[in-house]
């Protein structure tokens, strides 16, 4: 007899695995700060996770709602660029008014972009990404006298970081910030996972497999891919607001299509449509990044020739080479 | 393709066929019904209402619902998962962007009255693309009708299916009939016949001939241009 409020697959949904794999690699990745004393690795891992966040809200549009963003660089650059502004002119202490403006204020600028673009589909809507996304680069590049051009927007104060009334110090420290981005980037995996399996993520998720059948089926596609859009920005400005605490300093070449294809390819290293592939995809790029750096200026060749071996023999990312093991020990 | 001087009063409940030489205009006709395609003239009236040209979603949440003839369902999401979110976008709750799927008790509760109703219980936890043709085409009929319809297109539902297959399906079709008005576009003449009440034959993109199954198999008009001159 069939349980006529259950869902199949959806059964085993607490297992305690599931809950105890993500909370041991969270306490691992919070520890790291008091046992670790090389700040390098502190700002490492510090940015990794800045990007992670980026590469998920790259997912949520790739992965669940099947649209392609070649630029979702763009909106970490403006996050970033609107929460520097607004320390450096309104206020230099108040850090969470200044985050909460970012945010605001990307999806502002996201919202008649989004409703322009998903009223094509396909290539048409990933071309308008591209061309948006050359737009806000060049305004930021040109734009002189108020985002510093090729200088980029220097002097971004640090303000301090008051976490449920507990005073952690300067987002100038690298352990201070580390501990806030671990926070903000782990609170939005948890929420960005709740909306993915929510009702709402359910229709995202239809429109990726049909978008033919699922307007047949009486979903608005348009609004809804909007809705997806607007998401995906939002997790980006909080990966902007998050960059320039961190780094105190961004340049145009944040927002540079060359910057958006390596934010593409953390996303396809990790595998999409997970989540958390994107986060584990956003470190080995990085760390590869840095490793080759260290080697030749010429780092970007052979990055190239990195990722051009592990999407030919990992196309699923590192979420398929898993599950690949996982078949192997099962014979 | 394209249809012209088609037009047709579809009564409340009962089971209407659409029949026709290939390139008459059927699927034409549904697409343009159905809002799939925009009429570039003409009107299509529902309750009384003017729907011509309206959005696919908004008919669907009027009550016209339609299946095509190429199978068209979420291939890698559950069987289960193919009709509950058709049974979502109708019964609503669609944007609690934070609870879980499970919390639209009566979503669920629907999908599974369709999934027994149709037979597909047993392969409710299968992803849609590992089942057999048929039951795809199965699965179609299941979609569209979590939808609700007063008015069902069914555009050829037995294409390529095996004979008792065919029989499953036209079976399951005469009894929804009994409920809802169903409109059905179909080249198995002999399922044609015996479900329909009333039959409408295009030729051309209009219409030549109405009636009961009877009358149409009588009438000479339709010989000659659909069923073939006698010898």
């Amino acid at each position: 007899m069939i349980d006529p409020t259950s869902i199949p697959g959806e059964e085993k949904a607490a297992s305690l695995a599931k809950i105890i794999v993500p909370a041991a690699i969270f306490i691992a990745i919070a520890i790291l700060p008091f046992v670790l004393k090389n700040r390098f690795y502190l700002s490492l891992i510090n940015e990794m996770m800045i990007f992670g966040l980026l590469a998920m809200s790259l997912d949520v549009l790739l992965g669940y709602t099947g649209l392609l963003s070649f630029m979702h660089n763009a909106y970490l650059g403006i996050g970033a660029y609107i929460v520097g502004l607004f320390l450096i002119h309104v206020s230099p202490t108040s850090l969470w008014l200044a985050c909460f403006v970012g945010v605001i204020a990307t999806s502002l600028i996201a919202l008649p972009v989004g409703w322009v673009q998903v009223r094509t589909g396909g290539l048409a809507f990933a071309l308008l990404t591209l061309a948006f996304g050359m737009m806000f680069f060049t305004i930021v590049w040109k734009w002189y006298s108020l985002t510093g051009g090729d200088d980029g927007l220097m002097g971004v104060p640090s303000p301090e970081v008051h976490l449920f009334g507990w005073h952690l110090g300067n987002t100038g420290d690298p352990a201070v910030m580390y501990l806030l981005t671990l926070f903000v980037v782990s609170s939005c995996y948890v929420l960005t996972r709740r909306i993915i399996n929510s009702p709402f993520g359910a229709v995202l998720g239809a429109i990726r497999e049909n978008e033919e059948r699922a307007s047949f089926v009486g979903i608005n596609v348009r609004r809804y891919k909007l809705y997806g859009w607007m998401l995906a920005c939002i997790l980006a400005g909080i990966s902007g607001a998050l960059f320039i605490l961190y780094k105190g300093y961004i340049g145009p070449t944040t927002m540079s299509a060359f910057a958006g294809a390596g934010i593409l390819m953390m996303v396809l290293l990790g595998g999409m449509g997970t989540l958390w592939g994107p986060l584990v995809g956003s470190a080995i790029f990085i760390y590869i990044q840095d490793y080759i750096s260290t080697m030749t200026e010429h780092w970007e060749i052979y990055l190239g020739l990195v990722v051009i071996f592990l999407v030919l023999f990992m196309p699923k990312g590192f979420v398929g080479l898993g599950n690949y093991l996982k078949r192997l020990r099962k014979g | 393709m394209a249809t012209n001087c088609v037009c047709i009063n579809i009564e409340e409940n009962g089971l209407r066929s659409v029949i026709g030489p290939n390139g008459a205009g059927k699927t034409t006709f549904i697409n343009i019904v159905t809002g799939r395609i925009p009429a570039s003239s003409g009107k299509v009236f529902f309750q009384g209402k003017d729907i011509t040209n309206k959005p696919t979603h908004e008919l669907v949440k009027m009550g016209i619902c339609r299946t095509f003839q190429i199978t068209s369902i979420f291939q890698k999401l559950s069987v289960f998962e193919n009709v509950r979110i058709a049974k979502q976008a109708r019964l609503g709750g669609t944007l609690r962007i934070f609870s879980t799927k499970k919390s639209l008790r009566k979503v669920t509760e629907e999908t599974w009255v369709i999934l027994e109703r149709l037979g597909l219980q047993d392969l409710a936890h299968q992803p849609a693309k590992n089942l057999a043709y048929g039951d795809q085409r199965v699965l179609e009929v299941a979609i569209a009708l979590a939808g609700d319809p007063n008015i069902l297109f069914l555009d050829e539902p037995t294409a390529g299916m095996s004979p008792a297959e065919t029989r499953h399906i036209s079976k399951l079709i005469k009894g929804l009939s009994e409920e809802i008005s169903i409109v059905l576009v179909e080249h198995d003449m002999d399922m044609v016949m015996s479900v329909s009440d009333k039959i409408s034959v295009l030729q051309y993109g209009s219409i030549i001939a109405e009636g009961k199954p009877e009358e149409i198999k009588c009438n000479p008009q339709v010989r000659e241009a659909y069923l073939g001159k006698e010898q």
